[in-house]
């Protein structure tokens, strides 16, 4: 019988940083003040997790890319 | 020539450029490679296409009007929006690359003919296929009537509604029917250029023009309309932060399922060109927060709109300060916001009744009958939806309500079921059935958000644990195929051996 087998790949851990961002964190961020550069806190921080998202996204495809190549 | 003819102008020569660009497309392809080439661009899109593909139709006209319109009425929930679809970019990091691979394997088309491919019963897939539908079809009514209210406001009332219905409409079946998502791809290209530029230019201008500057404006916002600025918004909007959370999440995971989501999916050369979009997609999110930021400038300029109205908050700021030229190109920008998703969303009804619900006719069974069901299908949906805006425009409205959340419940028959050999297909069916029960129950009563959360995560909840219990309490179902031709896994990492013994190599 054909099996499929799944390797770790404990770099998609990265993708839950935008769960926390921008759920997780909810209760912490759900502020006016600070005001960072003019924005409103929860806009900002909002902005930040949008920056950041591709970030995390790229470290999870790296660790693809390096779990792939030491194969 | 009155601002209306200039602006008016400007709109014809890009809709005719639009409708030329999709036929484009698909020249000296001649109406070969059959249905695959039709529904998913003979799944050749590199990861650039994919990009602007993807964005194209994830930036609907919600983008120009709905999302302005909230950030005026509410403000902060607005930005739930941002959230799910960063969110659901991350969760398509891993499924978009299984259902690719999947769909690849066993020269599938749509979530449709996935589901019957598992489930080895191809009734499932026509059940499925007239639920999606349902689901779908006030999608096509909402982009109508959003191009709609665009068209005739930019030609400062010179086109009536009624004819721009009809324009969005003939200029999205234009080319749709021939040249199906290769042509929505080179539309989309037009599209992303005009989105990026106008909310680029708006996003500058706008506060320059009315406050002076950036600091101005967000100064008076932070001083005089502190309610907008955080969760739960202004007013009694209902929207808190579990509402905000549970929306996020239950989105998130439902765009990856989104029968137009994977028709992008599918369209991909490889998968490592949808790993990569799971990194740029997000980037285009930071648009978002233009029309969100300028629909609150517009309760400065334009208080006291109210209803629909405040769905043109950010065209009312535009009209008000633009030469007409200007309105004119905004205008198309939005107009295609509402033709890219809408071809696509009609693509994909075409290509799962094709598929699943007309082939099962066997007449229709063969692979070019299924092209041409398709596209007649893709004609019929589009002439359905466009009377349906005519003719009862609330039966829509009412059905979108439930659209999403609706859809949110083939989670566990779909990915649960491609992942899990145990689901059965009477705990999966079950759970569908359930799932949706409860939340046309939750919404139709007027139940949504129930106790300040989603009804639809709670109602996906509800199906999880029915298809779970329904599948353990019976024995499995009995299938003789391997693991392998019935489940996806990850292209690239998975291994697939044909022994348990020891690992194969790549």
């Amino acid at each position: 019988m054909a099996v499929i087998r799944r390797p770790r790949r404990p770099h998609l851990l990265w993708l839950l940083v935008p769960f926390v961002l921008y759920i997780g964190a909810l209760p912490f961020v759900n502020r006016v003040e600070p005001v960072v550069l003019g924005l409103p806190f929860f806009f900002a921080w909002m902005l930040a997790a949008t920056v950041l998202t591709p970030v995390a996204a790229y470290l999870t495809w790296r660790g693809d890319l390096k779990a792939r190549a030491g194969r | 020539m009155s601002a209306g003819a200039v602006a008016t102008s400007i709109f014809a020569v890009f809709m005719v450029l639009t409708v030329a660009l999709g036929l484009l497309a698909v020249r000296g392809r001649g109406g070969q490679g059959g249905l695959a080439e039709w529904s998913v661009g003979g799944r050749s899109l590199g990861a650039v296409f994919i990009w602007v593909l993807m964005a194209g139709e994830s930036y609907t006209s919600f983008s120009y009007l709905g999302a302005a319109g909230w950030g005026y009425n509410f403000g902060a929930p607005v930005l739930y929006v941002v959230a799910y679809m960063s969110c659901g970019y991350a969760v398509g990091y891993v499924v978009g690359p299984m259902l690719w691979a999947y769909a690849r394997e066993h020269g599938l088309v749509g979530i449709t003919d996935m589901i019957a491919h598992r489930y080895g019963r191809p009734w499932l897939g026509a059940v499925v296929a007239v639920l999606a539908t349902v689901f779908l079809l006030p999608y096509i009514q909402l982009q109508i009537t959003g191009m709609g209210v665009v068209v005739s406001t930019i030609s400062y009332g010179s086109i009536s509604l009624n004819w721009a219905y009809f324009l969005a409409f003939a200029v999205t079946t234009g080319f749709v029917v021939v040249s199906g998502l290769r042509g929505s791809a080179w539309v989309s290209v037009l599209k992303d250029v005009l989105v990026i530029a106008t909310l680029g230019f708006l996003a500058i201008y706008v506060p320059l023009h009315y406050f002076g500057g950036y600091g101005e404006f967000l100064d008076r916002v932070v001083a005089e309309k502190p309610d907008w600025l955080t969760l739960p918004g202004a007013g009694d909007s209902g929207y808190g932060t579990a509402w905000f959370a549970s929306t996020s999440l239950l989105n998130a995971l439902t765009v990856v399922i989104f029968p137009t989501t994977v028709a992008g999916y599918l369209g991909a050369r490889n998968a490592d060109a949808l790993r990569r979009n799971a990194i740029w997609l997000p980037a285009y999110n930071v648009l978002l927060f233009v029309p969100m930021l300028l629909g609150m400038a517009a309760l400065f300029v334009v208080p006291g709109l109210t209803g629909a109205d405040s769905n043109l908050a950010l065209f009312k700021l535009v009209t008000d300060a633009l030469p007409a030229w200007a309105v004119g190109v905004i205008g198309v920008a939005a107009a295609l916001s509402s033709i890219v998703p809408m071809a696509v969303f009609m693509l994909v009804i075409g290509t799962m009744w094709g598929r699943s619900v007309l082939s099962l006719v066997p007449r229709l069974h063969s692979q070019p009958r299924q092209k041409a069901a398709s596209q007649t299908v893709v004609v019929i949906a589009g002439t359905l939806a466009l009377i349906l805006t005519y003719a009862a425009p609330n039966t829509l409205v009412r059905l979108s309500l439930i659209s999403y959340e609706g859809m949110a419940q083939l989670l566990p028959m779909l990915l649960l079921g491609l992942v899990w050999r145990r689901l059965s297909l009477a705990g999966a069916v079950s759970g569908l059935a359930v799932g949706v029960g409860a939340v046309c129950a939750l919404v139709f009563t007027g139940n949504d958000p129930v106790f300040g959360v989603n009804a639809g995560l709670v109602a996906l909840a509800v199906n999880l644990g029915v298809a779970l219990a329904v599948t353990w309490a019976r024995p499995a179902d009995v299938d003789g195929r391997a693991d392998a031709e019935v489940l996806a896994s990850d292209p690239g990492t998975a291994v697939v051996t044909s022994g348990t013994s020891r690992a194969g190599c790549a």
